[in-house]
């Protein structure tokens, strides 16, 4: 790429226009440097790049200096060649170039030698973006991961064989910003908490998705320059989670309200963003959802999707609480996600047992089952609760449809 | 040095084929190849011409940083705008503004084509891909024939 110099000297200010028949002969691909087009490159899956080799000359050796290497065992027939592909990239490379990012998807459980070899060859080129998705124990993840100095991006979704693997107590990662965490279990101390990201120094982003805290029930996650924090819940893990985060701007949650955040926690939020979404009737889950909303002073902008107004709702007698939050809001998104089919199942059941007669039961029943209950995606009245005390606040109903959803990602 | 930037109220950047586009700064923020030449400047108006980058494809990227460069927009609508933006290209489109986005040196930009490009050329075969970039191979078959074998385990 042109560095400044060589920009400033490619620029004449003094003429001001420029004969086109001078530039018709751009030739677009010969003039792209090999930088660029490793950048190309290096969207595409590790054995596409690779096959670029047999494009000409000019591309025989290209693909030994990528930048990035995206290598997933879905991309090949049998992991048999995928692990050969794999280790015959590594032996190739050119080793003198830094490996800017690695992601490695496997299916299965990993050859602990081949995860060992992976993982010691991005540590030594200086890797700042890895993500590991795979099965395996954790004993298996070479330690060297959690001392990388360049590390700013991790992403570690380890599917667990048996037990979630435990997380370890402590870390050394100085550059790390993103850290990105799947199935893990943080180990409790003595008092029953478990804290384990104190020691990153930098961390920018944090995003949990299904963890648990192992001999515990509280997560505390205390770091001065978090600044967004995402939970995603699938299972039934029941903790707290206490931030001592002051610059937390951005919380998203996603899946089952099993976590509650302690109070306070949240005072300095502005963007809240919640997908909520039940199963099976659990009258936790209304509550704890509630609850993280009684945090939400200083939010200015609150996201929520259909199925987190009906879990909401859930709640008895909602509507006769005062919330002493949501008094600085600006906005209101609603999504309009369709609801699951068990969260459908939830709201009939939860009404029928409030119906008396037998008559009104049955047409309720009917109406479920020909998909026209509950008849109002959003239920009544909830929006106006949530605006009890913003009520200028600026409200958006938005499609969010699979079809739209997908075609923008 | 602050102050001096400030002044600076319109730039004036001139396309290849002559065309004139007047924008703000903030615009041409991403595009490191102009701001480093302003930076060296102390005048209220800037005229920069810019011989690699034809008219139509400046517009097209003037658009994008226009559209990003906004505080107003949401990440949704941004994220709207950049697929229509990549589905209305045809894929010399993509090479050209391509390559200005390298010309130019803006990052971001360059990341984005690059990465509009990678999916076009995802699973399609060599002679598709010599196609779409214009490489005329300079392997006799044989060779070829040759360098497939040698890297036969990414063939499989």
């Amino acid at each position: 790429m042109s560095n400044s110099s060589d920009a400033t000297a490619l620029i004449q200010p003094t003429t001001k226009t420029v004969k086109v028949s001078e530039c018709q002969n751009i030739d677009i691909l010969s003039d792209l440097p090999d930088c660029v087009i490793l950048h190309i490159l290096s969207f595409l899956n590790a054995k596409e790049a690779v096959r670029t080799c047999v494009l000409s000359s000019r591309w025989k050796d290209l693909w030994k200096c990528l930048p990035d290497l995206k290598l997933h065992s879905s991309h090949f027939r049998t992991i048999k060649i995928f692990t050969k592909f794999v280790s015959r990239v590594l032996s190739l490379r050119d080793s003198s170039i830094a490996l800017h990012a690695l992601d490695l998807n496997r299916k299965g459980c990993i050859e602990p030698r081949l995860l060992k070899r992976i993982v010691n060859y991005a540590v030594s080129h200086n890797i700042q973006r890895l993500g590991l998705y795979f099965n395996c124990d954790i004993a298996q993840i070479p330690p060297t991961i959690f001392s990388c100095q360049t590390l700013t991006y991790l992403n570690l979704s380890v599917f667990p064989i048996g037990k979630r693997p435990f997380f370890p107590k402590s870390l050394n990662l100085p550059a790390l910003t993103t850290f990105h965490l799947q199935n893990f279990a943080f180990c409790a101390d003595h008092d029953g908490r478990a804290e384990p990201f104190s020691d990153l120094s930098r961390l920018d982003s944090l995003v949990l998705c299904d963890c648990s805290v192992r001999d515990g029930i509280f997560l505390c996650i205390s770091s001065p320059t978090l600044v967004n924090f995402t939970v995603r819940s699938r299972f039934y893990d029941f903790y707290e989670i206490e931030l001592c985060t002051p610059s937390l701007v951005s919380f998203a949650f996603i899946g089952k309200p099993c976590q509650i955040i302690s109070r306070s926690s949240l005072s300095s939020v502005k963007y809240v963003d919640i997908d909520a979404e039940m199963l099976d009737m659990d009258t936790k889950h209304p509550l704890i959802l509630l609850s993280s909303l009684l945090g939400l002073v200083n939010t200015k902008s609150l996201t929520v999707t259909a199925s987190t107004l009906q879990v909401l709702s859930l709640y008895p007698d909602l509507f006769e609480i005062k919330l002493p939050s949501l008094g600085n809001l600006k906005s209101l998104k609603v999504k309009m996600k369709p609801l699951s089919y068990e969260l459908r199942k939830i709201l009939v059941y939860t009404k029928l047992q409030k119906i008396k007669s037998r008559k009104e039961a049955a047409e309720l029943e009917k109406a479920y089952k020909a998909g026209l209950e509950p008849s109002s995606i959003i239920p009544e009245g909830i929006v106006e609760f949530l605006l009890q005390n913003s009520p200028s606040a600026e409200v958006d109903i938005v499609d969010w449809s699979w079809s739209n959803a997908h075609s923008i990602t | 040095m602050a102050a001096e930037k400030s002044s600076i109220k319109i730039i004036t950047l001139i396309a290849a084929d002559g065309s004139v586009f007047e924008v703000e700064p903030n615009i041409v923020k991403e595009m490191k190849t102009v701001q480093s030449y302003i930076d060296e400047l102390d005048q209220n108006t800037v005229s920069i011409p810019l011989p690699n980058v034809f008219g139509n494809d400046l517009a097209m990227i003037i658009e994008y940083c226009k559209k990003h460069a906004s505080e107003e927009e949401t990440k949704e609508a941004k994220e709207e705008f950049d697929f229509e933006f990549v589905k209305r290209m045809k894929s010399d489109d993509k090479l050209r503004l391509l390559q200005a986005a390298s010309y130019l040196n803006m990052e971001s930009f360059l990341q984005f084509m690059a990465k509009a490009i990678a999916a076009e050329i995802e699973n399609q075969s060599v002679e598709f891909v010599r196609d779409y970039f214009q490489i005329e191979s300079d392997f006799t078959p044989e060779e070829e024939a040759e360098l497939r074998k040698e890297n036969e385990w990414a063939f499989k």
